[in-house]
């Protein structure tokens, strides 16, 4: 396969951004690899109304 | 060969956890970060907890295996500049990466759980039934 990519002239003006969060990348510039992964974890279980107690986790959840 | 980033203005206003703001060019980035978010309706601290058993914390996350490079790949850099007027950020969190300029590797890992505690109802209060 021939694959020829031609970067041309890339001029931005202003860039506005509030937040850059969990494992998310901005870039400015060239690379080769990029891996990037977040886990967010908000199960039902993770509303406890009841006691205060120290954490445990849910059933079927045992590492 | 990668091009040259110009930036004439950079503001940005915070940045926590794990987070990396790099100007010029890097090899490789790595960042991580492991978030346990308890809200309890009283401050409440039993010490150290629950660190190690939550699953999300431990479970492997699979890793995309690059393919080989195509053979015949040709890159041409007409313009050897990316440039931008001007950037600003507010905030950068959490294993998030902002970089001005070339890399090879960049790779961030985010693991994040959030719980809610809150009081029950007060043990005098009568529960009512579902029928009732």
């Amino acid at each position: 396969m021939n694959y020829t990519v031609i970067n041309r002239h890339l001029h931005v003006g202003d860039i506005r951004l509030v937040a850059v969060a969990s494992a998310s990348l901005f870039l400015i510039g060239d690379a080769d690899e990029i891996h990037l992964s977040s886990a967010f974890d908000t199960p039902p279980e993770s509303l406890i109304i009841g006691p205060f107690v120290p954490l445990v986790p849910a059933r079927g959840e045992a590492p | 060969m990668k091009r040259t980033s110009v930036v004439q203005a950079l503001h940005a206003e915070t940045l926590i956890i794990s987070s990396v703001l790099q100007i010029g060019d890097s090899e490789r980035i790595s960042a991580r970060t492991r978030a346990l978010a308890v809200q309890r309706q009283y401050e409440l601290f039993f010490g150290p907890e629950g660190e190690q058993i939550f699953p999300i914390f431990t479970k492997p996350i699979p890793r995309w295996t690059s393919p080989p490079p195509v053979a015949a790949r040709q890159t041409l850099h007409e313009s050897p500049v990316i440039s931008v007027q001007s950037v600003r950020v507010l905030a950068i969190s959490s294993s998030a990466i902002v970089h001005i300029g070339s890399t090879s590797t960049a790779e961030a890992e985010a693991r994040i759980k959030h719980i809610r505690q809150l009081a029950g109802p007060a043990p005098s209060a009568p529960t009512r039934g579902r029928d009732s």
